[in-house]
């Protein structure tokens, strides 16, 4: 029973975890086409897509070029599948489940990995 | 963009997403070539837009259907390490090839796709024979019947085989690739359908993103593109799920069928 009650608190915590990502990005991503509309003359598109660092750091200097709060937008978006994994990993961890831990946390270093490798 | 330019993508965004929810079928399969028929996008552009849409629309339907207890984590994080390693081989791939080859691939598929469905429709099995002394056991309650089912995963290498090629055809081309897993669960490996469809939608969040970063660091993302498309899929995923409680599963299936059989010609001689 105590198995199954930690089960249940766990997929919560999953569904939780979607949820914040889901609404966090849809919520940037709003912001910034509105943002967007309101100022579309001062609008630049870069000729490149921005290194994560420079979006995040750009939005916590409270900056509100639309431009940026729309990729932090969709880089949280992109980024909540990794948070899923890891909280399945955490999930896992506490129904003492040692081996999907460890299966969860392969599959959340294939993606750390192609990320690291993609941005270098 | 212009404002009616702007409408038509969201709208866009809300009838893939739509139909995509109904059929079961992540956004990919329609939002790809919506983007490049009506906008003129370019393939690669295309097809980053999609992987965005298929992460919004896993993950809303995945918070909604692992709070509902269906979602087999263990079998689908097993499953990831294979989708997820096809995946990334298919994002590298799509990078170094044209749009037009990019383009002739995805009316292949389109035309594998709308095969399937009505395959699909006349061979899936709703709750199948329970598997015993298989591997990954699990349960859920039917909310139709209120029933508990019971079950267990036949053939986990065949699952294995499939997702990494589902990964592969994900990262290649944009789609979910649920199409392909969710009858390999439920004929191959015997798992009901609720419980692979809940599953697949898990997944292939997971597996978008898997290639996601490949086009950002390609600069395929465009984000006056891909944040009214992704909005609107998430929109659309929402209605769809609504919708399709009140509409007839198999008249649905035949016409976008149909449709993607069309749309496949068109792609494919574009």
């Amino acid at each position: 029973m105590e198995s199954v009650a930690t089960r249940h608190i766990v997929e919560r915590w999953i569904g939780r975890t979607l949820r914040i990502g889901v609404w966090g990005s849809a919520t940037l991503m709003a912001l910034g086409l509105a943002l967007a509309w309101s100022s579309p003359g001062t609008l630049r598109l870069p000729s490149e897509n921005p290194h994560p660092a420079d979006v995040f750091h750009s939005l916590l200097s409270g900056s509100l070029d639309p431009v940026m709060v729309m990729f932090a937008g969709l880089l949280c978006l992109m980024l909540t599948p990794f948070l899923r994994v890891l909280t399945a990993a955490a999930g896992f961890a506490a129904e003492k489940d040692r081996t999907f831990v460890i299966v969860a946390l392969v599959v959340f270093a294939m993606l750390l990995g192609e990320l690291v490798f993609s941005l270098q | 963009m212009s404002a009616g330019s702007f409408l038509l993508l969201i709208a866009g965004g809300v009838a893939t997403g739509t139909i995509g929810a109904m059929l079961g079928l992540g956004g990919g399969v329609f939002l790809t070539p919506f983007l490049v028929l009506v906008f003129n996008l370019p393939m690669h552009q295309a097809i980053a837009t999609s992987i965005l849409a298929v992460i919004a629309t896993s993950s809303a339907g995945a918070a909604m259907n692992v709070e509902r207890q269906i979602v087999n984590l263990r079998l689908g994080m097993t499953m990831e390490v294979a989708t997820v390693i096809g995946a990334i081989f298919g994002g590298l791939t799509a990078n170094v090839l044209s749009g037009d080859i990019l383009s002739k691939i995805f009316a292949v598929l389109l035309l594998s796709v709308s095969f399937m469905m009505i395959w699909r429709m006349r061979h899936s099995r709703g709750i199948s024979t329970p598997v015993e002394a298989g591997a990954f056991p699990a349960s859920f309650t039917d909310e139709a019947s209120g029933e508990v089912i019971s079950y267990s995963v036949a053939r986990v290498p065949w699952v294995m085989v499939i997702s990494l090629i589902a990964g592969n055809i994900s990262g290649l081309l944009g789609v979910g690739g649920g199409i392909f897993k969710v009858p390999a669960m439920n004929m191959i490996s015997g798992i009901p359908l609720k419980a692979a469809a809940a599953t697949s939608n898990f997944m292939i969040g997971v597996t978008a993103a898997a290639s996601a970063f490949i086009y950002f660091a390609h600069g395929h993302l465009n984000p006056l593109i891909a944040s009214p498309a992704a909005l609107g899929v998430l929109l659309g995923s929402f209605l769809g799920v609504r919708i399709n409680r009140r509409i007839k599963g198999a008249y649905l299936t035949w016409i976008f069928a149909a449709v993607l059989f069309l749309i496949s010609v068109k792609m494919f001689w574009r």
